[in-house]
Order: structure tokens, then C-alpha cells, then sequence
């Protein structure tokens, strides 16, 4: 059952849980997966998105959540000078993704010093998200519940050696799904948690030979809403 | 995960089985699902709750919204509640009047709390704060109801996709009255049964709304449509609690909400492309408010 905080909720600022509340929650989902400050963000918005961007305030709250803000920060609205002062260069510009795409859609590309990201993402009701494209890897997520994505070259073992450490730790895989660009190519993992990873454990995964890069997503949208 | 309790019928079937009011019978599964104590997370209903009551009072303070299109109609309503001689009564008055003041709250970029959605945030807030004050009920009975309008909303939601978006205002202000409607009940004293009956009757009674916001805002009609659909709520209740029953089950009038969306054409779902956002006054306040920025 969709939990009941997530109807009664989330506490956010106004005016859309859609187009603010869930535009934000994707820009924050790739900052975490980008793993340090953007310098620059490109946002590529679909549809209805793109139509009604500037009166829901669509782009103060995909800038807020570049820089890391939660939904119900009073500070969202002054995302953009905020931007400004943080050095963080942003663009937004319409793009039509095809009749098959929802109509709430942004692609986002963040830069920082070190590295890129790129994800597609739709916001799909009352500040719900999906996550359907990392750095062109397709993936279903919600980004609620612990999720780890790992990113390593295709070899046999990756998947026992990966599941040994989470077992290790007594946590279980809620699910789970392994693609690849092609035989011995850049692979990408995707594990559901019943519980968060402890950093330790995730610096052993980063040390497994043959990964490239082992992100942690626990509870940015959402998920998290009791402490 | 499978849960023993995906629809309407589930739950009445619960309710009958186990003798447990609706809250409780919530309030026990979204403790199982997140592994907490039920009474840690009616207190996170119960933090909702006083958020909510502090928008309706910071809406009714009045002030325009981010566009400057709408503000001051929830200010104009309670003014003339507080006037005494309001032909509806003062539990009417109040309703229009509160959640109206939560979706001005919510144009200004105030801090509010979605329910469903923020677009339609107004009906659950307005109506379990107006029969709270006018009943006497405090923080932790009306928390209670609280609990059951999330219930119901999520009963919704994992059929139907809750955004204007994809299924158009129905499944918004649809849903929220429908919602507001089965609290309302269940605080008044009704039954499990007549509480998913005024949900399903404030739900068909919304049925092909079309989602057409000028210049795309969550202002007009948005705005007094809150006023407007929390009335739907209130009929609902006191149509179920007199013992009128919906014909048409609850879970099937959630299979037609979602095909009525399906079938309703982009331009009526969110996109300001129809209705009310292209008449020429809509295009006329669109044109103005894209030329001053």
C-alpha cells in the first residue's frame, strides 16, 4: 500500500507538489548521485513541464534542488539568486520527448569539479518521482526507499561479490537488476534495500575490483519522513 | 510486498472482520510497512495536522499570490462569516472559506501540506478544521481523521496516478474531497461503510473535471475550486450519514475515474492549452504576466 505520509504530505512549499515539490526531489536525486557541488546544470523539460514552468515555480525548485534543498525549505523560492551567489550556472530549455514520455519529464545534466550525471526523470503526483534513465542506463526508481547503483565492468562474480558485503552486514535485498552496454562492457547494477548500507560498507564495494562508481540513494524523495 | 489491503473492499472487509475503526486499521498497516510504533506515526499525523491548521491561518491573513492573479477571497469569506448572518451556517462559511485560504497560502509559495496534491490541499484541512471548531473536536480527534483521509488517498493512489497531469482535475480535487468526505463521515460518527460511500459519492460527483489552469498557475480556477469541491465533501458526508449509499461501488468509481483521464484529451490535462486557460480572457492574463517577466 503507497504509505499514508505520502498523500497527507509532503510539507512543501507552494504552489504545486507536482511541479515544484517533485521538480525539486529530481534535481536532488541527481545531486546526490553526482556526489559533490554542481558548477552547472541543464535542465531539458517536456510538455506540461515546460508549458507552465515559470507560474509553478518549476524552475526555482529544479535549481533548489541542484543545490540541495529539501521541498519544504522556506528558501526555494530564492533558488535562483541563491544560484548566483553559490556559483552555480543553470539553463533550462523545452524539449519535446516523443508522445510515449510523461508529460511531467526532465532530463538534468549536472557538472561539478570532478564529474558529470545525467538522469531522466518524471514527477508523477503529489511530489512522487521516477527515476527512468541513468547516464543513459534505463532503470525504474523511486529514490524513497535505500538503493545502492553501481557502475563497474562486466565480469563474472560482480553480483556475488557485490551481495556478499550487503549479506555480511544482515541487510536483505528487497530487488534487484543487472544490465550492461555489451558483453565485457560498462555494466550497471541496481540493488533495492530493506535498510540503509553503513558508509563502511560502501567504501568496500567502491574497492571491489572492476567498479567504476557505487551511488547511494537512501530516502531523497521522501521515504525519510520520520525522524 | 504484498499487502492485505489494496481497495475499498479490502478494507471494509477488515473493518467488518476485525471491529477496528478506520484509523486504526490504517494507522496499523503504515506502521507494519515502516517498521515503527503506530503511536510514532500518528505523532507525524499529528505535526501534519497543526502544519495544516497554521497555513489556513496564515491564508486567511490574506495577500496576493505569486502572480498577482488571485489572494484575498478566503480574507472576504471568513469577514463575512465573522459577520454572523450567513445564510449556510457557519460550518459552511468556514469550510469555503478555510480551504480556500490554504490554496492562497499555497499561491504565495507558503508553506502548506499536499493532500493529495498541493493543488488540491484546501478540501481535507478546510473541512476537518471547520467541523473541529464548530464540534468542539481537538488536535488528537481531528489527527484521527486525518489519518483516514490519508487512507483513502492511498487506496486512490494505488490505482490512479494523482496529478492533473495524467488524469486531470478529478483525479486532484477529486480525490481530496473524496478524501475530506470519508474523514468527515468517520468524525461525525459514521460507519466504515457510509464513510467509503460519501467518499464514493463526492468522487462521481467530480467525474470529468477538467484540469485547465490560466496561464498554467495553480490559481484560477484552482484556487476557489477548494471552496467549491470542500461543499462536494460536505454533501457526501451528509448524504452517507442520512444513509444514501453510492449505486456504483467505490473501488469501480476509481476504474472509471482513471479511464475518464485516459480519455481526456492533453489540452484538459494541465497544459493551459484548453478550456478555461484559452478563453480570451485566460490568453489575455497569460500574455500579460510572460511580457512583465
Amino acid at each position: 500500500m503507497i504509505s499514508l505520509l505520502d498523500i497527507v504530505g509532503p510539507v512543501m512549499v507552494g504552489p504545486s507538489s507536482s511541479h515544484t515539490a517533485g521538480a525539486c526531489r529530481l534535481a536532488r536525486v541527481a545531486r546526490t548521485l553526482l556526489e559533490e557541488e554542481p558548477v552547472e546544470a541543464r535542465f531539458e523539460l517536456h510538455s506540461a513541464f515546460a508549458k507552465t514552468m515559470r507560474g509553478h515555480g518549476t524552475d526555482r525548485a529544479l535549481v533548489a534542488g541542484a543545490l540541495g534543498m529539501e521541498v519544504d525549505d522556506p528558501c526555494l523560492k530564492d533558488a535562483l539568486d541563491l544560484a548566483v551567489q553559490r556559483g552555480l550556472k543553470y539553463a533550462l530549455k523545452p524539449k519535446n520527448m516523443g508522445p510515449e514520455a510523461h508529460p511531467n519529464s526532465v532530463a538534468i545534466h549536472l557538472k561539478g569539479k570532478t564529474r558529470t550525471i545525467s538522469i531522466l526523470g518524471a514527477s508523477i503526483g503529489g511530489g512522487m518521482i521516477e527515476i527512468r534513465e541513468v547516464d543513459g542506463f534505463p532503470v525504474s526508481l523511486s529514490a524513497r526507499d535505500p538503493c545502492l547503483l553501481l557502475f563497474y565492468d562486466d565480469r563474472p562474480g560482480m553480483v556475488m561479490r557485490a551481495s556478499e558485503i550487503i549479506g555480511r552486514r544482515g541487510i536483505n535485498i528487497a530487488s534487484m537488476e543487472v544490465l550492461r552496454r555489451g558483453k565485457g562492457e560498462l555494466a550497471f547494477m541496481r540493488i533495492d534495500l530493506d535498510a540503509p548500507l553503513p558508509p563502511e560498507d560502501v567504501e568496500s564495494m567502491k574497492r571491489l575490483p572492476g567498479i567504476r562508481r557505487v551511488h547511494v540513494l537512501d530516502r531523497v524523495a521522501g521515504g525519510a519522513l520520520i525522524t | 510486498m504484498p499487502s492485505r489491503l489494496n481497495s475499498f473492499a479490502d478494507l471494509l472487509a477488515l473493518a467488518q472482520k476485525t471491529g477496528q475503526p478506520l484509523d486504526a486499521i490504517f494507522l496499523a498497516e503504515e506502521a507494519a510497512e515502516r517498521e515503527l510504533p503506530a503511536d510514532r506515526v500518528f505523532q507525524t499525523f499529528l505535526e501534519r495536522w497543526a502544519i495544516m491548521k497554521d497555513s489556513v491561518r496564515r491564508g486567511l491573513a490574506g495577500g496576493k499570490s505569486f502572480s498577482g492573479m488571485v489572494g484575498g477571497d478566503a480574507k472576504k469569506i471568513i469577514d463575512y462569516v465573522r459577520g454572523g448572518d450567513i445564510a449556510g451556517g457557519r460550518l459552511v462559511g468556514k469550510c469555503i472559506a478555510y480551504s480556500i485560504a490554504v490554496l492562497e497560502e499555497n499561491s504565495r509559495m507558503g508553506i502548506i501540506v499536499a493532500a493529495p496534491t498541493a493543488g488540491a490541499a484546501g478540501m481535507v484541512p478546510g473541512t476537518l478544521l471547520a467541523l473541529s471548531e464548530e464540534r468542539g473536536f481537538d488536535d488528537a480527534f481531528a489527527a484521527r481523521g486525518l489519518v483516514v483521509a490519508g487512507g483513502f488517498g492511498a487506496l486512490v493512489a494505488g490505482k490512479a496516478e494523482l496529478s492533473g497531469a495524467a488524469g486531470g482535475c478529478q483525479a486532484e480535487q477529486g480525490v481530496g474531497a473524496a478524501m475530506a468526505s470519508g474523514a468527515l463521515t468517520f468524525l461525525l460518527g459514521g460507519t466504515a461503510v457510509a464513510s467509503v460511500h460519501a467518499a464514493a459519492l463526492t468522487l462521481q460527483n467530480t467525474l470529468g473535471l477538467a484540469c485547465d489552469p490560466v496561464a498554467g498557475l495553480v490559481e484560477v480556477p484552482c484556487v476557489v475550486r477548494n471552496g467549491f469541491t470542500a461543499m462536494l465533501a460536505l454533501t457526501g458526508a451528509q448524504a452517507a450519514l442520512a444513509g444514501v449509499e453510492s449505486v456504483i461501488p467505490m473501488d469501480e468509481v476509481v476504474e472509471a475515474m482513471v479511464k475518464i483521464g485516459e480519455a481526456m484529451p492533453r489540452s484538459l490535462k494541465e497544459t493551459a492549452d484548453g478550456g478555461l486557460a484559452m478563453t480570451p480572457t485566460g490568453c489575455r492574463i497569460r500574455k500579460e504576466l510572460y511580457q512583465i517577466r
